[in-house]
C-alpha cells in the first residue's frame, strides 16, 4: 500500500532557467524498466461499465510541427488516452510512469490489427514555455513515427492551457525551488484520461492504478462497446506489457 | 463474476441490554487523519500541517446557530497557533458530520447527515480561508438516498457513502458517485441478497488489489432519534449493520460479504509495503476486526481484539492507524479515552497506553509522523452527552511514544462555533495554483 501514497503525494520536477535534469528525450523513456503490473487479474473487458465522467473539454493546442490545433481534432473519433506531462519532468512515479505506460500500450495495440485503428495516445505539455515543438519532437523520439497513433502536443501559453486544465480537472501548482538555481517547481498529480470516440471522458486513472493490462482492458471495453456482439479483439494477457 | 456472497447472522439483542443497562449515547465516527486519506489523494501533509478544518454541527443559541467550517491555526510557529482564524456557516444546520478532499487536495467535500446536503469547499486557493464554492442539494431526490457520509476520492470523482434511504429512513442504502464538478454519475446498492444487510458506513480502498471495503451502521430512523429512545426500541436496536462488504473496485461489484457484528465503522488499511490488511472497530461491541486474504485468496475477517470493558459500552468511535501500520489510536466516547494498541502483529493487538481526554470524545486524528494528535467531542446533536459533560472542543496533544501533552485546546462553546466534529488538515502549500502563479514567477 505505500506505493500509491508516496507516488500520489507529489510529483515534482524542476522548472529552472538552468538546463533541468528531467528525462526530456522519448529514447531515454523507453529503457527504463517497464511498468509495474497489477497485482489482480483485471475484470474481463465487456464484463463492467466504463461510466460517463465528463466531457473533454477542447482548445488550442501546438502539434510537433508547429500547427495551431484544436485538441478536439485528438479527442474524438477514436479511443484517446491522454496524459498532461512535462519533459522535464524526473519524478519516476510521474510523467515518465505515463510515457512508459503508454509506451506499453501503445506496443499491445501496435499487435492488435483490430485496435490499431481505434486507438489513440495523447501526450500534452503543461509546460509550454518550456516544451516547444522542437522540445517535444525530442521527448517523442521516434514514437510518432510507430505504428500507432501517438500525438505529441504543447500548448502556446498559461493563458490558453489553464482552461484545459481546469476542464480536465488536472491540477498543477507552483512551488520554490529547492535545488541550486532552481527557481520555482510545478508539481502535480499524475492523471491519465480514458476518452471514447465521442469525446467523453470514461476513466481517469492516477498512479495508484496505472497498469497497462487495466488500461487494456479499459479500452477493450470502450471497443467492445462500439461493435456491440464483436468477439474481443485478441490482445492477450502477455502481448500487454512490454515492447 | 465474483465468488457467491457469504452469509452473515448475527443480531444486536446482547448489545441492546446492555446500552438499555446504560442508557447513554452510541457512536457515529469518523475519517479523520492524515493517513486515512484516499490512497488516490495527492499532497499528503508529511511535514507540520498548518490547519486544521473542523466540520461543526451549529447549535440553537451558540453564534449564529448554523454548521460552518471552522479553520484552526495548527502551526506552532504562527503567531495565531492554536487559534480559530476563519470560519464560515452554511446557512442552516443539517447534522454537519463528515468531509474528505477531492483527489488534488483541493477541494473539501462536507455532508449533512440530516438534510442530505452536500457542501464543497475551495481548500486550495487559500487554505487559510476556505470558501464554499458549490452545494449539492439534490443528492435524495436523484440518489434515493440519505445522510452523505463518507467521502472518498477517486481520480477526478467522489465515492459519496449514504447512511440511509428517502423511502424507510432505514440502513439500506447505497453510494453514490460524482464527479469532482459535483454531477452524480451514478449510484451503487449496498448489497441486499446473500449475507448483505444494506448498510453503509465507511470505504477503504487498496488498489493494488482492486478490493474496495465498506462497513455498516444504521438509518436516518436511529441516528437522529434521541438514543434513549432507540435502545428501548427492540426493533430499532435490529437495525444496525452487521456487516462489512468486499468489493470488486474495478466492476464496483459486491464480491463477499463478511460477518462483523456490532456496527464496525471506520476501516483502515495498513500503508506498509507489502501489507494488504485492514482493521476496523466495531462500536458495539467494542472489538477490534482484521480483514486480510486467507491462504487462498478469500477475504475473511476475524476478531483480534478488545477494546477496553465491552460489558461497559466504551463505545469505540474512531480509529488512527500509523503510516507504516504498527499502532493504532482508538478513541472510546463513553468513557472519554485515548487508546493506543501495538500492532506490530495486527493479529494479536495489544494496548499501551490510554488517557482521558475528555468527558465525550469521538473524532482522533494524528499528523503523519504520529507526533502530534487532535482530538474532537461531538458525535450528534441529539447524542452527544448532557450538562456538564457536554464539552465541545478540539483539544491537540504531543505524542512522545509514551504520554500524550496536551499543546493547545478550542473551547467551541466559548467560540461561539458548535459542537466539533470532524476534522482534516490543511497546508499553506495548497496556496501556490498554476494560475498566474507560474506568469508571475517566470
Amino acid at each position: 500500500m505505500l506505493r500509491p501514497l508516496l507516488a500520489s503525494a507529489v510529483l515534482v520536477a524542476a522548472v529552472t532557467t538552468l538546463p533541468g535534469p528531467g528525462w526530456g528525450h522519448g529514447d531515454e523513456l523507453r529503457d527504463q524498466p517497464p511498468p509495474a503490473k497489477a497485482d489482480f487479474t483485471p475484470p474481463t473487458p465487456g464484463s463492467y461499465a466504463l461510466l460517463p465522467i465528463m466531457r473533454a473539454p477542447s482548445g488550442p493546442v501546438v502539434d510537433l510541427e508547429g500547427r495551431s490545433r484544436r485538441l478536439v481534432e485528438f479527442t474524438t473519433g477514436k479511443i484517446t488516452l491522454l496524459s498532461f506531462v512535462y519533459t522535464r519532468c524526473s519524478d519516476a512515479w510521474g510523467c515518465p510512469l505515463a510515457y512508459r505506460v503508454f509506451d506499453a500500450v501503445g506496443a499491445a495495440v501496435e499487435r492488435a490489427p483490430g485496435l490499431r485503428s481505434h486507438v489513440r495516445l495523447v501526450t500534452l505539455s503543461f509546460d509550454p514555455r518550456h516544451d516547444t515543438p522542437a522540445v517535444m519532437r525530442q521527448y517523442a523520439g521516434d514514437q510518432a513515427s510507430r505504428g500507432i497513433d501517438w500525438q505529441f502536443l504543447t500548448t502556446r501559453s498559461e493563458r490558453v492551457l489553464v482552461p484545459l486544465l481546469d476542464g480536465f480537472g488536472q491540477d498543477v501548482r507552483v512551488v520554490p525551488g529547492d535545488r541550486p538555481g532552481e527557481s520555482i517547481r510545478l508539481t502535480h498529480v499524475l492523471k491519465v484520461f480514458l476518452i471514447d470516440p465521442r469525446g467523453v471522458v470514461r476513466e481517469i486513472y492516477s498512479t495508484a492504478y496505472l497498469y497497462p493490462e487495466v488500461v487494456l482492458a479499459d479500452i477493450e471495453t470502450l471497443r467492445l462497446e462500439a461493435t456491440s456482439g464483436e468477439k474481443a479483439t485478441a490482445v492477450r494477457t502477455g502481448d500487454r506489457v512490454g515492447r | 463474476m465474483g465468488p457467491r456472497l457469504t452469509r452473515s447472522t448475527c443480531t444486536f439483542w446482547p448489545i441492546r441490554a446492555l446500552l438499555i443497562a446504560v442508557l447513554v449515547a452510541t457512536p457515529l465516527a469518523a475519517l479523520a487523519d492524515e493517513t486515512c486519506n484516499s490512497p488516490y489523494m495527492a499532497n499528503l501533509i508529511k511535514n507540520q500541517e498548518d490547519y486544521v478544518y473542523v466540520w461543526t454541527l451549529g447549535v440553537k443559541g451558540v453564534g449564529d446557530g448554523w454548521d460552518k467550517l471552522v479553520t484552526i491555526d495548527a502551526n506552532p510557529t504562527s503567531p495565531r497557533y492554536g487559534k480559530v482564524i476563519h470560519k464560515v456557516s452554511v446557512g442552516g444546520r443539517g447534522e454537519a458530520h463528515h468531509m474528505g478532499f477531492t483527489d488534488d487536495r483541493r477541494f473539501l467535500w462536507a455532508g449533512g447527515l440530516d438534510d442530505s446536503r452536500i457542501f464543497v469547499f475551495d481548500v486550495g486557493t487559500d487554505p487559510a480561508k476556505p470558501k464554499l464554492v458549490k452545494r449539492i442539494t439534490d443528492m435524495p431526490k436523484k440518489t434515493g438516498y440519505v445522510g452523505p457520509h463518507t467521502f472518498y476520492a477517486l481520480p477526478g470523482r467522489m465515492l459519496v457513502q449514504g447512511l440511509s434511504n428517502t423511502k424507510d429512513k432505514g440502513g439500506t442504502t447505497g453510494i453514490a458517485l460524482y464527479s469532482n464538478k459535483g454531477d452524480l454519475i451514478t449510484t451503487y446498492a449496498m448489497p441486499t441478497t446473500d449475507g448483505g444487510d444494506g448498510y453503509g458506513y465507511d470505504i477503504a480502498i487498496n488498489p493494488q488489489k482492486n478490493v474496495m471495503l465498506t462497513s455498516s451502521f444504521t438509518g436516518w430512523n436511529n441516528y437522529m432519534t434521541d438514543l434513549g429512545k432507540v435502545v428501548q426500541n427492540p426493533e430499532a436496536m435490529k437495525r444496525f449493520g452487521n456487516t462489512m462488504v468486499v468489493w470488486d473496485l474495478k466492476a464496483m461489484k459486491p464480491q463477499k460479504v463478511l460477518a462483523v457484528p456490532g456496527a464496525p465503522l471506520e476501516i483502515r488499511w495498513s500503508l506498509k509495503e507489502g501489507d494488504n490488511w485492514a482493521i476496523t472497530a466495531a462500536a458495539l461491541t467494542s472489538k477490534l476486526w482484521l480483514v486480510r486474504a486467507d491462504a487462498s485468496g478469500q477475504w475473511q475477517a476475524k476478531e483480534v481484539g478488545t477494546i477496553g470493558d465491552p460489558s461497559k459500552i466504551p463505545l469505540p468511535v474512531d480509529i488512527s492507524i500509523r503510516n507504516d501500520g504498527t499502532g493504532l489510536w482508538v478513541n472510546t466516547f463513553m468513557d472519554g479515552k485515548t487508546r493506543y494498541f501495538d500492532l506490530t502483529n495486527p493479529e494479536q493487538p495489544r494496548q499501551t497506553y490510554e488517557k482521558a481526554t475528555g468527558k465525550q470524545v469521538n473524532m482522533i486524528s494524528q499528523s503523519w509522523d504520529g507526533t502530534r494528535v487532535y482530538i474532537s467531542s461531538s458525535l450528534l446533536a441529539n447524542w452527544d452527552k448532557s450538562g456538564a459533560d457536554n464539552e465541545q472542543f478540539v483539544r491537540a496533544f504531543k505524542w512522545d511514544g509514551k504520554e500524550l501533552t496536551p499543546t493547545f485546546e478550542v473551547d467551541f462553546i466559548k467560540e461561539h462555533l458548535g459542537r466539533a466534529h470532524h476534522m482534516k488538515f490543511g497546508t499553506k502549500a495548497m496556496k501556490s495554483a498554476y494560475r498566474g502563479a507560474l506568469a508571475s514567477a517566470r
